[in-house]
């Protein structure tokens, strides 16, 4: 049998699995700057027949497909060791178990982890294919659009946790994914088994952990009763194996858009 | 090759004649409802396998079957929806986990037990990693534990995917002779998750087998109904419904559902007055929604159906359906035939499956309703190469594909492997022929194309023709083909040398049509060869040939004279209603009999190429730079700018006095490398470095029309792959398209490429220099692994990587000999490599 809750049960609302289905009028919006920055864009001058493909493959983007998502908080057990006897992260209620230094500091000292899943869903992989087959630019243009796309998605089910969390008296820090720092890609099994992902979202795991449509995030968000801790209120370089060699941070700036200091 | 045997009703093991009574649609069976979500109310961890409490529980495994028996199921359902050897690991064996589900459920004292298998939980090619033959094999076994554990029948469910529910369908049907009811599960839009509708997803079932078929999980009754509505209408077979008791959500860590048990009912009644015969629940439903199910079921005798017969073929995305008794038409597109196509042989001989899907995505924009596939070259083993040409195709297009080849292995191969409903083309009246094909269409569930013609050759008259097609009619039907899924092609001769049969072939359509009630297809360009205007003819013909009857013209849909002909008829036969589509086509149309120039360019709309007809591409229209007219300059102007819409007329300008490779060495490469320091200086980003690649590659298409391959001697060949285990492949599809401008030949293998394939490319094609990419950091030891096995078995190859999370310390550390930044920087590399 699985594991029983030891931790205190999280207030109403919070427990409850959500789904984010956002409305054909409400899809979220792709920013345009960020899927220029995800192709390197650093202010060139722009083509205008360019400039219209990038816009033309945006909009048929936001147009045609709609984002999937789902959450929910689960209790964080920050008690407990791993196989290898080393701290490890488990989420009360679900087999997901977190291994690594990154994520024990991101959620040690949170009651609750919002656990999320978004997918822009098989037709968006089904074309990224394609195109990669056919027209290696507008792959590319799509595959910028994509990632743009559903950032957007998660950022707009992010600010819905923030805002039922803060109704619940808990503060949040910054989105973390398997594969930020030392955080390994193996959990993603458990996690998309334990939303349910699959039979709500139609978000699959390949056996190397990858998540299948490629267009999809999962990521885990800690909550905390009154305030959270300052360190980790957003994305940082410190935790990205890629920071030596980083092809945003040479032009200045970073994969979160922000100039790092 | 297979040997197969017909399924019937008396074929099959049923464990009694009531069983055998809800199979003929004369009664009904009531079901279980959920599992899990009972299992998860008992305690079980979300993430968890449900299928050890088996197990480690079988007495609440067997409670929660007994409380459905008590409140009225005729069947409980096992506890394995997960329990394939992917998803139990290490954890437990498929077999012992169905022996102990099976005992558990028997004990519960269920009239019925029906093996469960669910999805396996990874996604099948051509989008996913496993193969169809992978997931055959586990569902194969999945279907020989629960047979060895005595089940009576099977219940496939939940599935997305069309290629995984007909593995699973053929596994069982394969392995055992139980009856087998089959599930699909659909969003509120009306698909799956992959695309399939309900007509397609009912059609497909139907033809490869499945006894019982519908729908489950996902939705509540209510909003399942007008899905299920359409089922009932595509198939005669029994439909069952599982729906769940609404959206399932949390409160209180608990999962509960929207739909108290009497609504529920309430919302499944219609769908039983609908003609639903087999029910139960699914996510969220419990013995109390089961029985008030009960009372909806007991002496109900299950409604009367009516579906229209139809000639239906399908992909896993759109269904083509011809009523029987009404002319509808369906263009089948035959362009991708190698048969007198120089560029499509070359092709496929280079591997090069792009091109192919390429001619496919342009029929389709066309408006052809069906794709033929033909990849037969004496050289080429079509065995293999048909399949895989298939699946790429279906990846890429939404159209049914009519499988075309003379060998009876590779139509097997290919026709196994579809998702969908195919069209086999061909069989004929040859009695080697009937025994080899026939027996393929009857077990896949395909439909055929039946030509006229057997040991004697093609009979002069209509009424010799008429003959061999009655004869196909009727060894069809001794295989359980009816003549729903039967095309006659009445075979087309040449009008110039057998002046005499041209409506003898029109008088045998008529024939056939009437009096054997099947569709006709017709080859119809053949009418033509040897005469002027050929188009003129093929067109008149056309006309003539759906006056007397015909379906399903095998034509090319580029060719806007014979679309002119198809949407002008579809008016004429009541199938464009009101007009409508042709209204739209033509609101602006010029005649092409008027004025010489418009005239031209509409008979031969066929003549650009397929690639660029098929992608929409935005290419800048303004001219080129005024001071830069020598054609040189506008060359190098062309592909700095990125404007492919102008380079072929440019290079065809060139090309009249300059020799191929020359324009190659002195224009193209000169700008590429223009473009690539523009890159590397950070002037240019990628979109900008990949627009002027498009526009040199138009360039290299116009040199390879207009030159023979001798002429363009290749620079050397690269290898290119993204390894085994990753998906991502956007970085090498961009390395691929600058090598190419540079004159290499490229290998291209495509995404998660086995080390044991790299090393197979490399050694067959004597290349030297080979390029891996990998996105994940847990795919780098795959590229580590490709990078030993190549260096040991192939030491003069050297390997290039690239990839997001790779660095030049990390290449170095897994072996690689050269790390490439960009697509640039690994262009650069096989330039000093190859020079």
């Amino acid at each position: 049998m699985g594991t029983q809750a030891g931790n205190p049960p999280l207030p109403h609302g919070l427990a409850e699995l959500h789904r984010y289905m956002s409305a054909d009028a409400l899809r979220p919006h792709i920013d345009r700057a960020e899927m220029l920055r995800y192709l390197g864009y650093n202010g060139q001058e722009l083509e205008v027949a360019l400039a219209a493909r990038i816009e033309r493959v945006a909009a048929e983007l936001e147009r045609t497909v709609t984002p999937r998502g789902i959450w929910q908080v689960f209790p964080v057990d920050a008690q407990g060791t791993n196989a290898a006897g080393e701290p490890c992260i488990r989420l009360a209620g679900t087999t997901v178990e977190l291994d690594g230094r990154d994520i024990f500091r991101h959620l040690k000292d949170a009651q609750g982890c919002a656990l999320l899943a978004a997918t822009l869903g098989m037709e968006s992989e089904r074309r990224l294919r394609t195109q990669g087959g056919q027209s290696p630019l507008d792959a590319a243009l799509l595959d910028a659009a994509c990632s743009a796309y559903i950032e957007a998605a998660v950022d707009a089910m992010d600010s819905e946790i923030e805002q039922l969390a803060a109704t619940a008296g808990f503060a949040r820090n910054s989105r973390f994914s398997c594969g930020y720092g030392d955080c390994p890609l193996e959990a993603q099994d458990a996690i998309v088994t334990s939303l349910n992902a699959g039979r709500l979202i139609g978000l699959t795991v390949t056996p190397n952990h990858l998540l299948l449509p490629s267009k999809s995030v999962t990521a885990m968000i800690g909550l905390f009763a009154g305030k959270a801790p300052t360190t980790s209120d957003r994305p940082t370089c410190a935790v990205c194996r890629l920071a030596g060699n980083c092809s945003f941070r040479t032009r200045g700036t970073t994969c979160y858009g922000r100039p790092h200091t | 090759m297979t040997a197969f045997a017909t399924r019937t009703l008396d074929t099959l093991h049923l464990a009694d004649d009531d069983l055998r009574a809800v199979l003929e649609g004369q009664r009904c069976l009531l079901l279980d409802g959920g599992m899990g979500t009972m299992l998860q109310a008992a305690g079980l961890a979300a993430g968890a396998k449900p299928e050890l409490m088996n197990l480690t529980h079988p007495e609440v495994i067997t409670s929660i079957h007994a409380a459905y028996v008590a409140a009225g199921s005729e069947v409980v359902t096992t506890n394995t929806f997960g329990a394939n050897e992917l998803k139990l690991g290490e954890d437990a064996t498929v077999e012992e986990v169905f022996a102990a589900a099976a005992k558990a459920a028997r004990a519960s004292g269920a009239r019925y037990v029906a093996g469960d298998i669910g999805p396996i939980g990874t996604l099948l090619r051509p989008l996913g990693t496993l193969t169809f033959d992978e997931a055959y094999n586990i569902f194969a076994r999945e279907a020989r534990a629960a047979a060895v554990a005595g089940v009576d029948l099977f219940i496939i469910e939940t599935m997305t995917d069309l290629l995984e529910i007909k593995a699973a369908v053929l596994a069982c049907r394969e392995e055992t002779n139980l009856p087998i009811f089959a599930t699909m599960t659909f969003e509120a839009d009306g698909r799956t998750f992959l695309g399939t509708p309900p007509e397609v997803a009912a059609a497909t079932l139907d033809a490869l087998g499945a006894d019982v078929l519908g729908i489950n999980c996902s939705l509540g009754p209510q909003e399942l109904r007008p899905f299920v509505q359409r089922m009932l209408a595509t198939t005669s077979k029994p439909v069952m419904v599982q729906a769940n008791a609404g959206l399932p959500h949390v409160e209180n860590g608990e999962t509960v559902f929207d739909i108290a048990p009497d609504a529920y009912a309430q919302a499944v009644a219609p769908m039983v007055e609908d003609g639903v015969s087999v029910i139960g629940g699914c996510c969220g439903t419990t013995p109390e929604h089961i029985r008030l199910l009960a009372p909806l079921m007991e002496s109900h005798q299950p409604s009367p159906r009516a579906t229209q017969p139809a000639f239906t073929v399908c992909s896993a995305q759109t269904a083509v359906s011809l009523p029987m008794h009404t002319q509808r038409i369906a263009v089948v597109g035959e362009r991708i035939n190698p048969t007198g196509k120089k560029r499509l042989q070359q092709a496929l001989r280079a591997n090069d499956i792009d091109y192919v899907v390429a001619q496919g995505i342009a029929q389709q924009e066309q408006g052809a309703d069906v794709l033929d596939v033909n990849v037969g070259l004496p050289e080429l083993d079509e065995v293999e190469l048909l399949p895989r040409v298939c699946e790429a195709l279906s990846a890429a297009t939404l159209l049914p594909l009519q499988i075309d080849s003379t060998n009876p292995a590779a139509v097997e191969a290919a026709v196994r492997r579809y998702a969908g409903i195919p069209i086999i083309n061909s069989v004929n009246g040859k009695k080697e022929s009937l025994d080899a094909i026939l027996p393929l269409a009857a077990h896949y569930g395909c439909a055929v194309v039946g030509l006229t013609l057997d040991e004697e050759g093609i009979p002069a008259t209509a009424e010799g023709r008429f003959a061999i097609a009655r004869r196909i009619v009727e060894a069809a039907a001794r295989w359980g083909i009816g003549p729903e899924r039967i095309l006659i092609d009445c075979l087309v001769m040449t009008a110039s040398t057998n002046q005499d049969q041209a409506l003898e072939i029109l008088r045998a359509v008529t024939l056939c049509h009437e009096r054997l009630g099947v569709k006709c297809a017709l080859g119809v360009s053949n009418i033509s060869f040897g005469l002027p205007a050929r188009e003129v003819m093929n067109a008149t013909f056309l006309a003539a040939a759906f006056g007397a009857g015909l379906d399903a013209p095998i034509m090319n849909p580029g060719s806007a004279r014979y679309m002119d002909v198809v949407r002008a008829f579809r008016v004429l036969n009541g199938e464009d209603e009101g007009s409508r589509s042709y209204i739209e086509h033509y609101a602006s149309w010029n005649d092409p009999y008027r004025g010489g120039a418009s005239a031209a360019s509409l008979a031969t709309s066929s003549a650009a190429p397929a690639d660029s007809a098929a992608l929409s591409r935005g290419a800048g229209t303004e001219t080129a730079d005024a001071s830069n007219t020598s054609p040189a300059n506008i060359i190098r102007h062309l592909i700095l700018t990125g404007r492919k819409g102008e380079m072929r007329h440019a290079t065809e300008e060139l090309l009249a006095a300059t020799d191929p490779m020359a324009l190659i060495n002195e224009h193209f490469i000169p700008a590429l490398n223009e473009v690539g320091e523009l890159f590397d200086a950070g002037t240019y980003f990628l979109p900008q470095l990949m627009a002027s690649a498009e526009a040199a590659r138009e360039g290299f298409e116009a040199i390879r029309r207009h030159t023979s391959a001798a002429e363009v001697a290749t620079k050397g060949a690269v290898c290119l792959a993204t390894v085994h285990g990753d998906i991502h492949d956007i970085g090498k599809n961009i390395v691929k398209m600058l090598l190419e401008n540079y004159g290499y030949t490229v290998y291209d293998l495509g995404r998660d490429v086995p080390p044991a394939t790299v090393l197979a490319c490399a050694r067959e094609h004597d290349v030297r220099v080979v390029g891996l990419s990998a996105l994940m950091t847990t795919t780098v030891p795959a590229m580590e692994e490709t990078i030993e096995l190549l260096h040991a078995e192939l030491p003069g190859v050297k390997t290039i990587v690239g990839g997001a999370v790779l660095t030049p310390d990390y290449a170095r550390a897994i072996g690689a000999d050269f790390y490439a930044k960009d697509a640039a920087a690994a262009a650069r590399i096989v330039e000093e490599l190859l020079s």
